[in-house]
Formats: structure tokens, sequence, C-alpha cells
């Protein structure tokens, strides 16, 4: 891999584990309200929502740490995929049925005040940031090990 | 292409991990939200966000029934000027902009072991669940949400009253 590709290879799962670090690290500080802003989605049962706010940051910041470390990249990236997803679909279930909610997502306090529609972006961008991660973590090991890979 | 059962296998493994590690950090309170027991009311609780206990929600049939019974305050947690426009008749103002002075006042005027039910304007808005959050630290011990709010409530064709009914 050339010396650019492995500089935004880094800098690139640097941010993102950051990102969800922090996103997971400030959920995790404050589960009730974040089960509170679960609970205005309007998806889960009651006793659901303080399930999802209890398990999810911990998940976050589990995969955070990974793409931080370098260490089981692939399966940090597909879970934070797949998580990804799940929260795309949510703000979309919202928008549609015209729930004015605050996206909760690096603020359960709810004081700094995303849209749904700004959510909505944002997570396609830290999509585009995963696939790209993913992309380029394929180049570089492939080139490394000759094609032979485990994970 | 990395072998995908394996990937698969490591990516599930990450997820329980995490979930276990949250549901040990939290098993307190994930035991109390599915045993039932976050309706006690929360005592002692320095900010909204050390609260545990969530207003329930309220149903309009049901509503009609304790405001007829006289059973329960009700609480308008929109702006002033929306309120002076149409309110539900015998709703107090407690615009969620302003909350401290008009707090004190309805403090002094409904005591806190009356039961509460806030609204604002509809399903779409937070502010009714703000205000009750706001209203249990204040000392409330029954405060609910009537989500539907005015919305529903005019859909109904139920009184309203106000400047332009």
């Amino acid at each position: 891999m050339t010396t650019w590709r492995r500089s935004l290879l880094t800098a690139s799962r640097l941010l993102l584990g950051g990102v969800f670090l922090y996103a997971g690290a400030i959920k995790a500080a404050n589960v009730t309200a974040f089960a509170g802003q679960v609970a205005n989605y309007q998806i889960l049962p009651y006793a659901f929502n303080y399930l999802a706010a209890a398990l999810l940051p911990y998940v976050e910041i589990l995969c955070g740490v990974l793409l931080v470390i370098h260490w089981r990249m692939r399966p940090a990236l597909l879970v934070l995929g797949g998580l990804n997803l799940v929260f795309m679909a949510a703000l979309t279930s919202a928008m549609l049925r015209g729930l004015e909610i605050d996206c909760g997502c690096f603020d359960p306090s709810g004081t700094t005040g995303t849209s749904a529609g700004a959510a909505l972006l944002r997570d396609l961008g830290l999509m585009v940031l995963i696939v790209m991660i993913w992309v380029l973590e394929e180049a570089g090991t492939r080139r490394r090990s000759g094609g032979a890979r485990t994970v | 292409m990395p072998n995908l059962p394996t990937l698969l296998k490591e990516a599930t493994a990450l997820v329980v991990a995490g979930c276990l590690l949250g549901l040990v950090i939290n098993h307190r309170l994930v035991w109390d939200a599915f045993s039932g027991r976050l309706d006690a009311a929360a005592a002692g609780a320095d900010s909204v966000a050390d609260l545990t206990v969530f207003p329930a929600p309220v149903l309009l049939d049901e509503l009609q029934t304790l405001m007829a019974e006289e059973a329960v305050v009700v609480v308008d947690a929109r702006p002033a000027e929306l309120y002076a426009r149409g309110h539900i008749p015998g709703a107090h103002s407690l615009p969620l902009l302003n909350p401290e002075e008009a707090l004190a006042t309805f403090r002094h005027t409904v005591p806190v072991d009356r039961s509460v039910v806030t609204y604002c304007s509809g399903y779409g808005c937070q502010d009714s669940f703000d205000l009750a959050m706001r209203l249990i630290l204040a000392g409330y011990q029954d405060v609910r949400i009537y989500e539907g709010g005015l919305p529903e409530w005019q859909a109904a064709k139920l009184p309203v009253e106000g400047n332009e009914p």
C-alpha cells in the first residue's frame, strides 16, 4: 500500500473509531436520558427502550476501540455498518411518521438538537467512511499476504 | 475477500461481548425497567439526568374521565402566545421555554400530591415530555403526558378555551 493510502487508512479508522468511542461513551454516561431518546422514536416497547439504551453504547465503544487499536477491524466495521443501517432505518421511520425528534445520537440530554434529516445525512457520511476503510484495509492486506486472509 | 463465516462469527462475538458488558454495568436499571419498578417517584434526584422514572402516557378518553372527576391538573407546555390562542379548558400555562418562574407560581397553587397531565402540540412534540420531567424533578409524584396534545383534542371536536377557539 502506498504511503498516502496508508495514511488515509490510519486517519479514517482513527476518525471513525473516535466518533463511535465518543458517541458510545456519552450515551453510556447517561443511560436513562438515552432511554428517553430511544423511547421518542416510538419503535420499541417500554422496557426495551431501556435495554437498547443499556447495551448499544457498549457495542459502539467496543467497536471504536478495535478500530483505534487496529485489531479485528473487519468484524468491527461490519458491526458498525449494521448499527448504522439500523439507525438510518429508525431515523427514516421517524421522518416518515412526522415525529419531530432530537436524534439523541451524540447528546442524550437533547440540548444540541439535531434534526432527523441532518442525522440521516451524517450517518450516510459515516457509512461512506466505513466502506472506504474496508476497501483500504482489503487492498492493504491483500498486498501484504498475497491473497490468503482470515480476518 | 475474507473468510465470511469467520467474519460473521467474530462480528457476532463482538456484539455479544458489548451487550454483556452493557448488561452487567446496567443490570439494575434493566431489571427495574422489566419488572415495572420504574413507576416509583424520583425522590432526591439532582437533575433530569438522574431520574430513573418516565411519565406514562394518557389517552384522550382517560384524560376526559380524569378531567370530569377533577382528578388531574392539566398543564400546557407550549409558548404563552399559543396558549392564549387556544388551550384545553382549565389547563394551566407552563411554557417549557421559561419554566422557573411559572413553575414557582405553579407550585404555590398546586400541591405536589395532585396528579398532573402535560400536553403540547401532539405526538411529534417533545415539550410535554420535557416539562413532565421537570415537574417530577420539582416533586410532583404523579405526572403523565397527554401525547395527542391540542391537535388530537381539536380533532375530536372538543371545546377549546382561548382567543381564537
